[in-house]
């Protein structure tokens, strides 16, 4: 009688168990066995009111009740008969005087609750009226320097920059380079280069750590005077010494836009009776020694003639002379967002022996070396002092390429504008439930 | 011998109530397997249907080839999101209508066909068919799948009066609620007997826009048809706030004796116009028809523009012998093929087909059938396709069975 009753017992408890597991064991109902995903579907139907920008438009237009109840008619027309909604705008960002980050500016529902099943998403607008732009950082605002002298002598003439003059080339450098820059002067004659040559400045500008761009492209422009008579030596390839002694002692950067650098010198009144050889009158050859000295001064070596031909190509045939732009070129491309066609053609591309004969290393590799030339290269001296850009590319010019070659040397930085400022962007949150039966 | 009784007694309630308690215990063990096991059916019903429409495949402009895709997504190439390519769709092989054999290419053509003139016809040579996606996804053992799409707004055009003039009413509908003061813009063609060059038809094109009131109804007025043999096309777009959708009637006199298209080679936009008794012989024997066809896309502005088509005036005839024509679509953006055509006894009438699924709203459905499943979990989405708001339905069940203890 005893192991009956035991039994029983026994029997008493695991009846418990299994009423005390059946309480607590809740089984979902079907529902929330298999729900329908409600964010995605609240996702996907605020894309679509906003495929033609409409509810972007709305958002900021809340109180517009044409707009207004066009949306609310989309919303239910495009939403099954069994979901019910609740869309609310919020404006984002503090107002002056506010303290709420999120301010309700509207809600629209169908419903006056969204059942037993709901969820949301939320999308951000933009406001049609606002620009978001980028403030860059100034080159040299915080080492001294940040001046960008662009030659655009009245009295000069260029060389290779066929279609263009070397004034429309300087506006259109002006307005690519000059956001980046501390200074940015306009050498307007050959006088005022004189100027800047002997040190002093135009506006006030720091002349030293300056970034030269020589607009007139194989062609440089020269003063008359002092630099004309101390310069003629070997048809004014003095000149270019000096002007790489000058890049040497002020720390600039010379950027060479097009073909063989400083391959003549030019000056309207100097020479008004003498052309290039090509019909050019106003323009002096020095050939190719004018680069050799150049290089001479940058590198603090004395003066002494050199007429070699040093430039080259990848190619015999220009056809196949072409280079293509450096990944960090492109990249900087992309960030700058300077867009020059990637493949160009290079029959004056300079020697790699440069770097070892005039003690020069590349801190810019715009485009890819090929062979022994580097078509597109920034030079600096290895004293520190002196910085070269030479484009060795066929006419005519792309500035873009200036633009891109000196921007990827200096590697400011861009700061994108503050999205969160008030009344620029809004959050719309569309909430969705379900109604009907389990 | 009482302690014996006592021994037997309890042993036998006792082992009666473990197979009691484990029956009910398994029942209650069983029912949340299946539940779980359902949960994930539906988990994977969501995934599947974001897989589905979220990538646009490989390559991504297979939906405008003939080429097998080696991996499956219709997203439209061009776009982000839920954005559908309407090609990708076309390529589809519709499961809700009999497929239609055309002797003459000797090839069977999944068909989508709306109303008695409203085709969609594409070689099974270039059709997707429910096994290869069902591989190409990788749940071919695993899970069975239907996926259907369907226009949110139905625009549905009555006519109202037959002549003198054409008067109809045009129903916008979403999916719960009308659309009220959505811009409605028309594309109506009115087909003129011998209107042509060597006596083919000639056909005139008008276009309009008007908005719906409360109610999401517009009419519209023809004072041009003057006679209720005359036949004529129209097209509807109806859009409000990113909500667009398309309608179509047409109104003809000669049902039996018209123009097929059958959409060849999707590469070269090739399309084969095949005599309607070549497919479904109506008997007694009859002529020729003549046809000229056209091409009508939708601007981003919702207007509508012709394309001209090249060798778009033809006559067809039925039989041994007599080959079908080809045509060529001029474009790889969505539009409509309208052909007008008429009979040798100056019956006329108008045939349309969708270049890409959406340009007249048409819907597909494309699976397995989830009918006969045990259990079916189902999502949705909102999407646009080709500019045209649909939504996209996924089903998704189970093929590895559902019961934990046989």
């Amino acid at each position: 009688m005893m192991r009956t009753i035991e039994v029983l017992i026994v029997i008493l408890i695991i009846t418990g168990a299994f009423i005390a597991a059946s309480t607590f064991a809740i089984l979902p109902w079907p529902r929330q066995v298999s729900p329908m995903n409600l964010r995605r579907l609240s996702y996907t139907t605020l894309e679509l009111l906003d495929s033609n920008h409409d509810l972007s438009r709305a958002a900021f237009e809340t109180e517009n009740y044409s707009i207004w109840s066009g949306i609310q008619v989309a919303l239910s027309a495009s939403l099954p008969a069994n979901v019910v909604y609740n869309l609310t705008v919020f404006e984002i960002g503090i107002s002056e005087g506010g303290t709420d980050l999120y301010s309700e500016m509207i809600s629209i529902s169908n419903s006056e609750s969204l059942g037993a099943t709901s969820d949301a998403f939320s999308y951000l607008t933009s406001s049609s009226n606002v620009t978001f732009n980028a403030v860059p950082e100034k080159i040299g605002e915080l080492t001294g320097g940040g001046t960008l002298y662009i030659l655009n002598c009245s009295d000069a003439n260029g060389w290779w920059i066929t279609g263009y003059t070397d004034q429309t080339l300087a506006e259109d450098l002006y307005s690519l380079l000059s956001p980046y820059y501390v200074n940015t002067v306009m050498i307007q004659n050959t006088a005022e280069l004189a100027q800047i040559l002997n040190g002093s400045s135009i506006q006030n500008e720091i002349v030293e750590n300056a970034v030269i761009i020589n607009t007139l492209g194989e062609a440089v422009p020269i003063p008359s005077g002092y630099y004309a008579t101390e310069g003629s030596d070997n048809s004014y390839a003095k000149y270019c010494y000096i002007l790489g002694q000058k890049t040497s002692q002020f720390n600039w950067t010379w950027a060479s836009i097009v073909g063989y650098p400083l391959y003549y010198v030019s000056n309207t009144d100097l020479f008004s009776d003498q052309h290039n050889g090509w019909g050019i009158y106003g323009m002096q050859n020095v050939g190719a020694g004018g680069l050799n000295a150049f290089l001479q001064g940058l590198n603090s070596e004395s003066y002494s003639y050199d007429g070699t031909w040093i430039t080259g190509s990848p190619s015999n045939d220009p056809q196949l002379a072409t280079v293509e732009l450096t990944s960090e070129a492109i990249f900087y491309s992309n960030y700058y967002g300077i867009y020059p066609y990637t493949t160009q053609t290079a029959t004056r591309a300079l020697p790699v022996s440069i770097l070892n004969r005039y003690n020069l290393e590349v801190t810019t590799y715009v485009f890819d070396q090929v062979g022994s030339y580097l078509p597109g290269s920034v030079y600096r001296h290895q004293s520190g002092s002196g910085i070269f850009l030479a484009l060795g590319l066929t006419r005519t010019p792309d500035i873009r390429l200036t633009g891109l070659s000196l921007l990827s040397e200096s590697k400011p930085r861009l700061y994108r504008a503050d999205y969160s400022a008030y009344d620029t962007s809004r959050l719309v949150v569309l909430q969705i439930g379900l109604v009907g039966g389990v | 011998m009482n302690s014996t009784i006592d021994h037997m007694v309890a042993l036998t309630v006792f082992l009666a109530a473990t197979l009691l308690f484990i029956g009910l215990f398994n029942s209650t063990i069983q029912t949340a397997v299946t539940y779980q096991r359902n949960k994930v059916t539906a988990h994977m019903a969501s995934d599947l249907l974001d897989n589905v429409l979220l990538n646009p495949g490989v390559p991504i402009n297979w939906g405008q080839n003939d080429i097998m895709p080696t991996g499956f997504g219709l997203q439209d190439p061009e776009f982000t999101q839920y954005k559908i390519s309407p090609f990708s769709l076309m390529r589809l092989y519709s499961t809700t209508q009999t497929p239609v054999f055309y002797p003459k290419t000797g090839t069977e053509y999944s068909n989508i066909t709306i109303g008695s003139n409203n085709f969609l016809l594409l070689s099974n040579n270039s059709a997707l068919d429910y096994a290869t996606v069902s591989q190409l996804l990788g749940v071919s053992r695993t899970y069975g799948f239907q996926l259907s799409f369907n226009p949110i707004v139905t625009v549905s055009i009555t006519e109202d009066q037959s002549e003198d003039p054409l008067r109809v009413s045009i129903d916008v509908q979403g999916t719960g609620f009308p659309l009220v003061n959505a811009q409605v813009n028309y594309c109506f063609i009115s087909v003129q007997p011998n209107g042509g060059e060597s006596g083919h038809p000639a056909f005139i094109n008008k276009y309009g826009t008007t908005t719906t009131d409360q109610k999401g109804l517009a009419n519209l007025e023809f004072n041009e048809i003057t006679d209720d043999k005359t036949s004529y096309a129209l097209v509807v777009h109806a859009n409000l706030n990113g909500l667009t959708g398309v309608g179509f009637h047409e109104r003809v006199s000669s049902p039996e004796q018209y123009v097929i298209p059958f959409i060849d080679n999707l590469n070269e936009g090739r399309v084969l116009l095949a005599h309607s008794y070549d497919i479904h012989y109506f008997g007694p024997p009859v002529a020729e028809v003549k046809y000229n066809a056209t091409f009508v896309l939708l601007a981003e502005d919702y207007t509508f523009r012709q394309i001209p088509i090249e060798n778009s005036a033809n006559h067809l005839t039925y039989g041994d012998g007599w080959p079908y024509n080809v045509i060529n679509i001029p474009t790889t953006n969505p539009g409509i093929l309208i052909i007008t055509y008429q009979s040798i006894g100056q019956e006329v009438g108008v045939i349309m087909m969708p270049w890409g699924l959406s340009s007249l709203a048409f819907p597909l459905t494309f699976g397995g059938d989830p009918q006969s499943q045990e259990w079916v979990a189902t999502d949705l989405r909102q999407i646009l396709v080709g500019g045209i708001a649909y939504q996209a339905k996924i089903a998704v069940w189970n093929l590895e069975g559902y019961r934990v203890i046989s």
